[in-house]
């Protein structure tokens, strides 16, 4: 050992020294702190940890019921059994979800949903495992609950809808609260709206959350409770549907896939708004939600489009109504003459044919609009050019959004001069095309219907209304004289009323006189010189042409306005008219019934010479 | 065995058993309501450790001397591979492999670095500037790579640890000075890499009250639940705090407010002066190593246990922000205390050779 490493060794000692008085002195603020809180600040923190003796459990609220005009249900809570599981509670979490497995025979995919909602919940907090438990699981369950320390069976509501998928996209439904609302403030055990109505009015239908103030014992069992604030209900929506309308719509319908929209022409209260096929909302179950989804998701149907507002079809020849409208604003010297039709227009080299190969002979607007002839549109369309058919178009509400409160809404094409989509340049023909309702443009069964109601209150376009009770709101009044509008409507009228008017044979012969226009769609672009031979075969489904009607009634006294769409339904006459004269049969009955009730009601006052259809119509 | 026996250091087995008493104590306590498995579970691991540590106590330090490079550079190989490998195990039974391979390799780094550096400090007596920066490469490497993983306790952990080691090895005052100059500087910088759940718990932990349900929730609970522990405490089993699960990980990282609750002052403060009894026993033993490299790894030894110590409590009682690091002998966890009962017995084993009377401990020499 040299004198430097003797030297080396007395300074690791020194630093060990240093050091060991560091460490000292920091173990000593520790203690300080320690003794600060337990000691001086005791008094204070002890007073806490009292409070923290307090639980704060909440009380759900019950969600406001919807109902239609008359007040049928459209949206209940039905009061049912729920399976409940408290993590804190569950000794052993793994081995309590293997016996609840076995018992409730569920699958692996809802077992790892379950795992994921119970590892975002809160420890102390209720987890929903399932709702609309039947008896026999209740009594399965019951009898182990023992067993099964932290799962519980609980009273509770879930919502039923009695008209399931008739009423599906326009009321929609409810599921267990997501990741995003419960960052919004939303707890995870609630039920959320989407879609239709229950998403649209979320705000109004779900009430307040009540809260309930328990005293816990040491071990956290309840001792007493106090300071109980109630849950206030959600409200309850009224809506102006009316529920006969929309199944006498449904019931038309049948399988096909379409859409039925009913507008009152004054107030733009939305009657019906049916789109079919719709989903089966009370086929939700706690836990499944995404597995249901997943399976309408892939339906090639669609269920989950509404189709009254989200998709966009041409509308044929319910659009030569607002072509005639437009020749009769900007004053085209065809809309007051009469031409010849001889089956086909010629134009650069190519035949531009009407739906009837041998003619219609001489046309007017009023015979061109009753029997739906193409020649006559053509022409009248070349004279306007399209800057002018798009300007009316959009007049009337066409590509535009219809401000209806359930979305997202599909505003359509108007197509313009120039900036049609595509990089191909706009054409003569295109105009003609687009004057027959072809083409690119494109519009939504709610949008039609919008219109309709224009013509038949005077040119007001109205924002659809879902809640009953609500104030018309006017978002224009379109620039329109009288005189124009009857020249149009009186044509509308023969389509129903006329023998040669495409229309007749369904909707001839109904109690409520009714005016309309019928259109087909064409689906195959190719089947535009073929048309009259392609629908004598038997076409496939997907080849089909959609089939459009649109109307109002009464004719002398406007009341409703109705659209009809029927996706490869094939002729406007034979495919949508039928279903739209069955919803005016609808109307006239519910009238009836109505009147019998309001007279029964008040046996000395008679009913007016217009039969209220909703009880609280014109009040 | 027989003349192995009686060089035993008495004094540090019965600290030693203390806090296995207080530490199982406790944990039953954190633990006795649904838990009971977990606490079980801790005697085994106790088992287990106090086995390890007789077994380490068998290992001549000239062994653990050569096991260094080896074990340094498993732990940085296996910690480089954790990104990778955790990749490649995705899938619904990641967090148990990770288990394995993402715990792992930082808890053992610990230990090897402080093998390391005593390793490298008991080579170099008279250690230049640019050894010590050589050794603090060797602790911000995989500190850096631990950060990222990212857990801030364990690389805030390593980094302390090696600066006690550099400066117990001779560090000029001078650069001691530059050194916590350049540390105060660099937290803007640190501040910036941080994630932002880490700023949120430097920030609640300033500002606990700003937000009591969401990150400083855990602050606020446990600090009611030691303040409303009083002198003598609520009584065994009987925290409020605790029973109504106020507490997070009331078995693992917050379990002093367990004690603190249950036990009072007299138990936090018993429980304090345990440790400060460990540590200075453990000093005392490397103030006496027979061998340079003895005397630094009890320092490091100490200084891991000491640091574990003050950032749990300190976080526990609001002074530090919330990270990550159990209260050693005390919280539940297997490998931590198996690690930690281990690092006890090499210290043991230093002791055992400083009573081996080594030619320069005999009567006559200067270190006698």
């Amino acid at each position: 050992m040299t004198a430097s490493s003797l030297e080396l060794r007395s300074r690791f000692e020194r630093r060990i020294f240093f050091l060991q008085l560091v460490a000292a002195l920091l173990l000593l603020l520790l203690f300080v702190r320690v003794a600060d809180l337990q000691w001086l600040q005791h008094e204070g923190f002890l007073l806490q940890a009292e409070r923290n003796r307090v639980n704060v459990v909440p009380i759900l609220p019950t969600r406001g019921e919807i109902t239609d005009r008359n007040g049928v249900g459209l949206a209940l809570n039905l009061v049912s059994y729920n399976l409940t599981l408290i993590p804190e509670r569950v000794e052993d979490m793994d081995a309590a979800l293997i016996r609840i497995k076995a018992l409730m025979h569920w699958s692996d995919e809802r077992m790892k949903n379950l795992r994921k909602r119970i590892k975002r919940s809160r420890d102390d907090r209720p987890v929903l495992l399932a709702d609309k438990l039947d008896w026999e699981a209740v009594s399965q369950i019951a009898a182990r609950l023992h067993h099964l320390p932290g799962i519980d069976v609980q009273a509770g509501t879930h919502r039923h809808y009695p008209y399931g998928a008739d009423t599906s996209h326009v009321v929609g439904y409810v599921s267990l609260a997501r990741g995003d609302d419960v960052k919004a403030g939303v707890l995870s055990s609630e039920k959320v709206g989407r879609r239709g109505v229950e998403h649209a009015f979320e705000k109004r239908l779900h009430g307040e959350l009540g809260s309930q103030y328990e005293e816990v014992d040491a071990h956290g069992r309840r001792i007493s409770a106090f300071k109980r604030t109630p849950s206030t209900m959600g409200e309850r929506l009224q809506l102006s549907l009316d529920i006969r309308l929309q199944q006498a719509a449904s019931k038309a319908l049948g399988k096909r896939t379409g859409a039925v929209v009913v507008l009152d022409v004054q107030s733009g209260e939305i009657l019906t708004l049916l789109s079919k096929p719709g989903f089966e909302p009370n086929r939700f179950i706690t836990g499944l939600e995404t597995e249901q989804w997943q399976e309408w998701i892939n339906d090639p149907q669609h269920p989950l489009i509404n189709r009254t507002i989200q998709a966009a079809y041409p509308p044929a020849s319910t659009f030569k109504l607002l072509v005639g409208l437009a020749a009769l604003q900007e004053g085209a010297p065809l809309a007051h003459k009469s031409t010849q039709c001889r089956g086909f227009v010629e134009l650069s080299d190519r035949k531009y044919r009407c739906w009837k190969r041998k003619g219609h002979d001489k046309v007017d607007m009023h015979k061109a609009v009753v029997e739906s002839c193409d020649v006559y549109f053509y022409r009248l369309g070349d004279q306007l050019g399209m800057p002018a058919i798009s300007n009316v178009a959009q007049q009337w509400g066409l590509g535009q959004k219809s401000g209806i409160d359930i979305g997202p809404e599909a505003v359509g094409t108007v197509p313009m001069m120039g900036s049609q989509q595509g990089t191909r340049r706009w054409y003569r023909g295109d105009t003609l095309i687009t004057a027959i309702g072809q083409g690119s443009i494109t519009a939504t069964p709610m949008q039609m219907a919008r219109a309709v109601a224009a013509i038949a209150n005077g040119g007001k376009l109205l924002r659809p209304l879902l809640l009953a009770g609500q104030a018309a709101e006017i978002e224009r009044q379109i620039d329109v004289k009288p005189e124009q509008l009857q020249t149009i409507r009186s044509a509308m009228r023969d389509v129903v009323a006329s023998v040669h008017g495409t229309a007749h044979r369904a909707m001839g012969r109904l109690a409520w006189t009714a005016a309309g226009k019928t259109g087909t769609a064409q689906v195959v672009a190719e089947a535009q010189d073929d048309e009259a031979q392609a629908t004598e075969k038997p076409q496939k489904r997907k080849h089909k042409d959609h089939a459009w009607f649109v109307g109002y009634t009464p004719y002398e006294h406007p009341r409703f306005a109705i659209a009809v769409f029927v996706e490869h339904g094939g002729h406007g006459s034979t495919g949508a008219a039928p279903v739209a004269a069955a919803v005016v049969r609808a109307m006239a009955e519910a009238a009836e019934a109505d009147g019998a009730k309001s007279d029964a009601m008040h046996a000395d006052t008679s009913a007016g010479d217009e039969m209220p259809l909703g009880v609280d119509e014109g009040d | 065995m027989k003349s192995w026996l009686p060089r035993l250091d008495w004094a540090l087995l019965l600290i030693m058993l203390c806090l296995a008493g207080i530490g199982l104590v406790t944990l039953y306590a954190a633990v006795h309501q649904g838990g009971i498995g977990l606490w079980q579970r801790q005697v085994v691991y106790w088992l287990v450790g106090l086995g390890m540590f007789f077994i380490v106590c068998l290992i001549p330090v000239r062994v653990l001397a050569l096991m260094t490079w080896p074990a340094y550079l498993t732990a940085l190989i296996t910690l480089m591979l954790v990104p990778v490998l955790g990749d490649v195990q995705m899938g619904a039974r990641r967090w148990l492999d990770l288990g394995v391979v993402y715990f792992q390799p930082s808890e053992l780094m610990k230990w090897a670095l402080m093998l390391l550096m005593a390793h490298w400090f008991a080579a170099r007596h008279a250690a230049s500037l640019k050894d010590m920066l050589l050794a603090m490469v060797f602790a911000v490497v995989p500190a850096g790579l631990i950060i990222i993983q990212p857990d801030l306790g364990t690389s805030l952990l390593l980094l302390l640890s090696a600066v006690v080691m550099v400066f117990a090895a001779g560090l000029p005052w001078r650069w001691a000075t530059y050194g916590v100059v350049a540390g105060l500087v660099s937290l803007p910088v640190l501040w910036q890499t941080m994630h932002a759940y880490q700023k949120q718990r430097v920030l609640s932990f300033l500002h606990p009250e700003a937000d009591p349900l969401g990150a400083g929730y855990h602050v606020i609970q446990s600090s009611i639940a030691i303040g409303s522990g009083g002198l003598f405490g609520k009584g065994y089993l009987q925290g409020t705090q605790a029973r109504l699960h106020f507490l997070p990980e009331q078995h693992t990282d917050f379990i002093f407010a367990v004690l603190a609750e249950e036990g009072g002052l007299i138990a936090s403060s018993l429980l304090l002066f345990l440790y400060a009894l460990l540590i200075s026993r453990i000093v005392t033993i490397a103030s006496r190593a027979a061998t340079r490299f003895g005397a630094m790894l009890c320092i490091g030894i100490a200084a891991i246990f000491a640091l574990y110590v003050l950032i749990n409590i300190g976080m526990v009682s609001g002074v530090m922000p919330v990270v990550g690091v159990p209260l050693p002998f005390v919280s539940y966890g297997g490998s931590a205390l198996i690690t930690m009962l281990a690092a006890l017995g090499m210290v043991m084993r230093v002791h055992i050779e400083s009573r081996e009377k080594l030619p320069w401990q005999r009567p006559g020499s200067p270190f006698a």
